[in-house]
């Protein structure tokens, strides 16, 4: 099934380029929709009842002396960001029919791929899988930004190949040296994610902290977390519209997927220690990328800069490690992905008829285009965290788990280490991502109407916008609607595996207190050491 | 009318005397036994039941309405089609309310009605790993208090803007607000928890951003909406933390759990135990969110501007129900402040200085709807007062008092401002009462005007009094201060209101055109401006809410002569979890003023105050109009007051002062980070990728520098990896 979902995209993406230049849209619309459908359909087949437990597992081994297997599943988790993967697949497609006129082909199958290869990031479950994925990921989108993008594109294309390749070699090195462990304890190499986890799981305190300090530098460059996210608003601002869909809604998303994935389960002692210091990374980003979205005057730079301060929050509730935090973090994910992919689509929309990004140019558009003004307006509100939207639970949970993190727990072990302070800062950046998003709406919908000078019509668009570009933010807007009314069956899929991963992280702390405190009774003459609990935190 | 007073109080006198019946306290006896009715019983909370679902259409109409109006909207209908509908659906959410209302006064418990699962998040029997936050909706007489105003009043004035808007491009796209408003205001009120009392919230703030950027090519409309939207996040943010801090303390967010953990607590007190700091700043945080949503100091800045909105809008939202959002927050909390003395402190302080404040901006301010903006503010200053000071009751009294005659007196600065195109200017405008067609909205004025001002025997003048009486007897609280300062308001407030009523609808006729024009305004051609007076729908509406702002004085009027004071919406009030307990806070029955109860002189004090003020306008801007500006005297006396006037005109300064401490630093800091971002963080990274091309390129200058930071980076990660395999293991 999954298999299926990533050999259809890539199959197609050679269709595509195969195939004669006029069929290119068609067939990778037809494409995108059936890797949908099998996606729907993998949904419904999917065991809900153990959305823990990993389903659809399909292994072959690739290298039997390395122990590398081509191994894919998923667990509600992967399956929601698979589903995600999915459904913007047919919108940038269908999105993109007016944008691109030239190298049609090559565009479409470059899409396909990036589609294929995001979508084996989240099936994977085997870490060198998962690796060549992670990494197969730049080659299309590097390809799309420095053909498609706009004038600055090569710069923007190679900064963001090296700066996020750079970062995952060194992810490599800390994962290499999570299967060098597991080698060493089973006597064998796998690269089994969840074997590897128990093994991982006994590395020392300070093994664990150099693990996540080198994971933390491949995954923090995705998510991007301060300071390493300057080669985003590059990136976003010169891609197309569907590259800039996609790695908003997608590719970022790897990052703090990874983050859930590997890091939490993998060095459960060092995200107890250092989960303050990230949050205050990811706290700083909040703040700090969202006063720069204010000073922006190219819209598109806008939102870019906003995807930063907006994943500072779900990085801030997958450190909470609690059941709210980490949970409201994955529905994060998927609720960034929709807005803010929703925010890029419209901003294309608007570039395709104005040619530029720049808020002086243009302004009080809603008196030509109330279709597009309502559309953007209500991005906008799911995006500022209005409640009844999408955006809203998973930032207050976000939050709540941040300010919840370091109660007491069963066992003399705290969930999580950060505290209210942690949240009562963070929360200001909902101050200030209402004062640059209203601040962007204002300009660009409301007040006397501003048109670049020499504007002319579009000749194959409507001055409002078309049937097909309405047909790509409806569904968008219909599930941030949903997931913001009824986010219950999400939130329910999500209980075990959060559960699963919070409860391993307690039970290897609780083991390393324990151990402490033997250690210290068994050798009393040896100067007590101060051993850094989690518990250790103001309630 | 002097002679009635003289008889009532030889009347009633002696039984006044020893009747202290304070609002909400059940405390009747004398100042003997003050010290004995201190042993105030804790809050109780009886555990809900199980409510009728027809409650779920209070909300769920408006919703259609609002859906409705988005349908006609879409497809372009043209004519009054989503003005009756939104009239015709808010009309059944009344209806609802109504029955809803019977359901309750029925039961003794509060009633839950569960809608569906919203949040769920279950992890077995974990402590604090939990979140449950139901779509569903909390009944008890508070909530059917509020929602009766709420909805009636909005039908109302959906009536009212039926015409009012007529005309307007946005027809549908107003209604469609104004529904979905009523429906965000609904799950404010009606929500069981305080994430749905979040959603309402943070809702009734997008439908006032919506409504008073209604006219979005007004480039001040849309700033107004837009700094409505922002203030109001900076109290939203108190909210939220509050509510966070709620969460981990209580473990729940739903009324029924965190109420029956407040009723131990507060039984706890009563036996001497102490109130952890982490539960006392809970209230603390929680009045933020209200002082931004009610617009107290120092967060009232965004509601005068709000008056860029359609006036319908100003009396809906940013009079009679929004602004009074915070007011139910607290009284719905009440139990939990009482917990923390120094919040009831606090909120008693900022509303008694807002008060004063707002009427002194109130006085020298020209445009008649920021005057009534000022006195919204003001007013909801006194019912802060109220809160603070624990007289619930008496908060909630006047907020249903308030709604009628503010609603009143919005719709007829509406009536007028539509009438003259958009002419507000109090010194433009003069004798609208001799002028054909303008009788009703004259009278509406008046009597919105006499409640104001406290006039005696108005609605007004009973609510008002309940809180300034209260405040005279409650320990605590800086002694009479607190009073004293809401009686000087009282006075302010009848001049300023009477300030207005005079200039602007009595006098000789003669007024300026504003320069808005609807778009039917046919009759307009630039010479002869014409008012056009107001039709049917609007004097309907003014005929029905002056006569409920006056009616509203006839259930005083009797208890009144019945010897009470508790006002008609007390037992409303104290049927619900905004029943003050005074487990931390003392009444003191023997307290005096001028020598008598409180609660009996105040009526005399404040109402002279009251007739004082009105007979100060009238000196001033009736019958010494003409001569005041040019009188010598006059001269002098502007002079000397001149720079509290240039002050108190210039609102304070407060919207100087944000902008000069707040905005302008913050966008200062933003543009510098910008700066950083672009030169430092990111030019780091540049220097890192430079190095390996400049190392690359030394090494073999023939190649393209992308290839080789490829190579360089490969490599230079496998020895990092090897380093850390060295180090570590």
């Amino acid at each position: 099934m999954l298999t299926a979902l990533i050999l259809i995209p890539l199959f197609g993406a050679l269709l595509v380029a195969l195939a004669p230049v006029r069929f290119a849209r068609l067939l990778s619309t037809v494409v995108t929709l059936a890797a949908l459908v099998v996606s729907v359909v993998a949904a419904f087949r999917f065991n809900w009842s153990y959305p823990g437990s990993v389903s659809f597992q399909q292994s072959y081994t690739l290298v039997e002396q390395l122990g590398v297997r081509l191994s894919v599943g998923a667990d509600s988790v992967s399956l929601l960001l698979i589903l995600l993967t999915a459904l913007l697949g047919p919108l940038c497609v269908v999105g993109s029919y007016t944008a691109i006129t030239t190298r049609v082909r090559n565009y479409y199958a470059w899409l396909l791929v990036l589609q294929a290869a995001v979508t084996g990031v989240f099936a994977a479950q085997d870490l060198m899988l998962f690796y060549v994925f992670f990494e197969f990921t730049l080659i299309p989108l590097y390809v799309l930004i420095s053909l498609y993008g706009s004038t600055n594109r090569r710069r923007a294309a190679t900064k963001f190949f090296l700066y996020t390749f750079t970062g995952s070699v060194i992810a490599l090195a800390g994962l290499v040296y999570v299967a060098y462990v597991g080698y060493e304890r089973n006597l064998g190499w796998s690269w089994s994610i969840a074997e590897l986890q128990s093994a991982a799981a006994s590395m020392t305190r300070r093994e664990q902290a150099w693990v996540m300090l080198a994971m933390l530098a491949g995954f923090a460059v995705k998510v991007p977390l301060f300071p390493v996210h300057t080669w985003l608003p590059l990136a976003h601002t010169e891609a197309p519209t569907a590259g800039s869909v996609v790695l908003a809604g997608v590719l970022l998303k790897l990052g703090t997927y990874a983050f859930y994935k590997f890091v939490l389960p993998f060095t459960p002692l060092a995200v107890m220690q250092y989960a303050p210091a990230i949050a205050v990374l990811a706290i700083i980003g909040i703040i700090y990328t969202g006063l720069i979205c204010w000073a922006q005057n190219d819209v598109k730079k806008l939102v870019a800069y906003s995807s930063v301060s907006h994943l500072g929050f779900c990085v801030l509730g997958l450190f909470a490690v609690n059941m709210v935090g980490i949970s409201g973090s994955i529905l994060y994910m998927l609720n960034h992905g929709l807005s803010t992919g929703a925010l890029f689509f419209c901003i294309g929309m608007l570039y395709e008829r104005y040619h530029t990004r720049s808020m002086d140019e243009m302004g009080g558009l809603s008196t030509k285009m109330p279709v597009f003004a309502f559309f953007l307006v209500f991005f906008t509100m799911a995006s500022v965290g209005l409640p009844g939207l999408n955006g809203f639970v998973s930032e207050f949970m976000c939050l709540l788990g941040a300010f919840q993190s370091g109660a007491d727990g069963p066992g003399g072990v705290a969930f999580g280490s950060l505290g209210p302070w942690f949240a009562a800062v963070a929360a200001t950046g909902m101050i200030v991502a209402a004062m640059y998003l209203l601040y962007m709406v204002g300009r660009v919908l409301f007040g006397p109407l501003r048109e670049p000078a020499g504007h002319h019509e579009h000749e194959k668009l409507p001055t409002d916008l078309s049937w097909r570009e309405i047909g790509v933010l409806t569904p968008i807007a219909v599930l941030c609607l949903v997931l913001g009314l009824y986010p219950k069956p999400v939130l329910q899929s999500l209980e075990e595996p959060v559960a699963m991963v919070i409860d391993e992280i307690r039970t290897v702390n609780q083991r390393a207190i324990t151990e402490a405190e033997q250690a210290m009774l068994a050798d009393p003459t040896q100067p007590q050491t101060p051993v850094v609990l989690a518990t250790e935190t103001t309630p | 009318m002097a002679g009635i007073i003289a008889n009532l109080m030889s009347g009633l006198a002696p039984t006044l005397a020893t009747a202290h019946g304070a609002a909400g306290h059940a405390v009747t006896n004398g100042a003997h036994e003050a010290a004995a009715a201190h042993a105030a019983t804790p809050f109780e909370f009886i555990t809900p039941d199980a409510g009728p679902g027809f409650a779920l259409l209070i909300l769920a109409l408006p919703l259609l309405a609002s859906v409705l109006c988005g349908v006609y909207a879409a497809l372009g209908i043209k004519g009054k089609f989503p003005a009756w509908s939104t009239v015709v659906l808010l009309a059944g959410s009344f209806v609802a309310t109504l029955m809803a209302a019977g359901t309750v006064f029925q039961s003794n418990a509060p009633l839950i009605v569960h809608g569906f699962d919203w949040i769920s998040l279950k992890w077995g029997n974990v402590p604090g790993q939990s979140l449950t936050a139901n779509f569903s909706l909390f009944l008890d007489q508070l909530t059917v208090l509020w929602m009766l105003f709420v909805t009636g009043l909005a039908t109302l004035i959906a009536l009212y803007a039926s015409e009012y808007m007529a005309g307007d491009r946005g027809y549908a796209r107003f209604f469609g607000f104004f529904a979905l408003f009523v429906f965000m205001m609904s799950c404010l009120v009606m929500g069981d928890s305080l994430v749905l009392l979040y959603l309402g919230w943070e809702g009734v703030g997008l439908c006032s951003y919506l409504l008073i950027g209604f006219l979005y090519k007004k480039p001040s409309a849309v700033a107004a909406a837009k700094k409505a939207f922002i203030v109001n996040r900076i109290g939203d943010l108190g909210l939220a933390l509050g509510l966070m801090l709620a969460f981990t303390q209580f473990g729940s967010l739903e009324y029924k759990e965190i109420f029956r953990q407040v009723a131990e607590l507060q039984a706890g007190v009563a036996h001497g135990h102490e109130v952890p700091w982490s539960i006392r700043a809970i209230p603390l945080l929680l009045m933020v969110g209200a002082f931004g949503k009610s617009a107290q100091l120092p967060l009232y800045v965004w509601l005068p501007d709000a008056m860029e909105g359609p006036t319908p809008v100003s009396a809906l939202i940013h009079a009679a129900t929004m602004v009074t959002a915070g007011v139910y927050l607290i009284a719905r909390f009440l139990p939990v402040f009482e917990l923390n003395p120094a919040a009831l402190n606090t909120v008693a302080w900022i509303g008694c200085l807002t008060a004063f404040f707002a009427a002194t901006i109130g006085m020298a301010t020209y445009d008649i709807k920021r005057v009534m903006a000022y006195s919204t503010v003001s007013q909801l200053g006194y019912m802060f007062l109220g809160l603070g000071v624990l007289s619930s009751a008496g908060a909630g009294n006047h907020v249903v008092t308030h709604a009628f005659f503010k609603a009143t007196l919005f719709l007829a600065c509406g009536a007028v401002m539509h009438g003259f195109a958009g002419q507000l200017d109090l010194r433009r405008l003069s004798g609208l009462w001799h002028m054909k067609g303008w009788k009703i909205v004259s009278a509406s004025m008046l009597v919105g005007c006499l409640c104001l001002a406290g006039f005696p025997l108005s609605a007004g003048f009973f609510s008002k009094d309940m809180i300034i009486a209260e405040s005279f007897v409650t320990e605590g609280f800086g002694g009479s201060l607190l009073g004293l300062l809401a009686l000087l308001t009282a006075g302010l407030t009848a001049y300023y209101t009477f300030r207005v009523f005079f200039r602007v609808f009595v006098g000789p006729v003669e007024y300026h055109a504003g320069d808005e024009h609807h778009g039917d305004d046919a009759h307009d051609d630039g010479h002869g401006f014409h008012p056009h007076a107001p039709g049917w729908a609007i004097n309907t509406v003014l005929v029905t809410l002056s006569a409920f702002a006056l009616a509203a004085s006839i259930p005083y009027l009797i208890m009144w002569f019945g010897a009470s004071h508790d006002g008609w919406i007390t037992g409303l009030v104290s049927h619900s979890t905004a029943k003050a307990s005074n487990i931390t806070v003392g009444v003191d029955h023997t307290a005096t003023f001028l020598g008598a109860n409180p609660h009996f002189i105040m009526y005399f004090v404040s109402g002279g105050i009251g007739i004082v003020g009105i007979l100060v306008a009238w000196l001033l801007h009736f019958r010494g109009r003409t001569e005041a500006a040019t009188s010598p005297g006059a001269e002098e006396a502007a002079r000397a007051v001149g720079p509290i006037l240039t002050w108190a005109t210039n609102k304070w300064y407060v919207d100087e002062f944000y902008d000069f401490l707040l905005r302008k630093p913050l966008w200062f800091l933003a543009h510098v980070f910008y700066f950083i971002d672009a030169l430092l963080v990111d030019g780091i990274v540049n220097l890192f990728g430079w190095m390996p091309r400049a190392i690359g390129g030394s090494l073999r200058p023939s190649q393209n520098g992308f290839l080789q930071s490829y190579a360089v980076g490969m490599t230079g990660g496998l020895a990092l990896l090897l380093v850390i395999v060295w180090i570590v293991g």
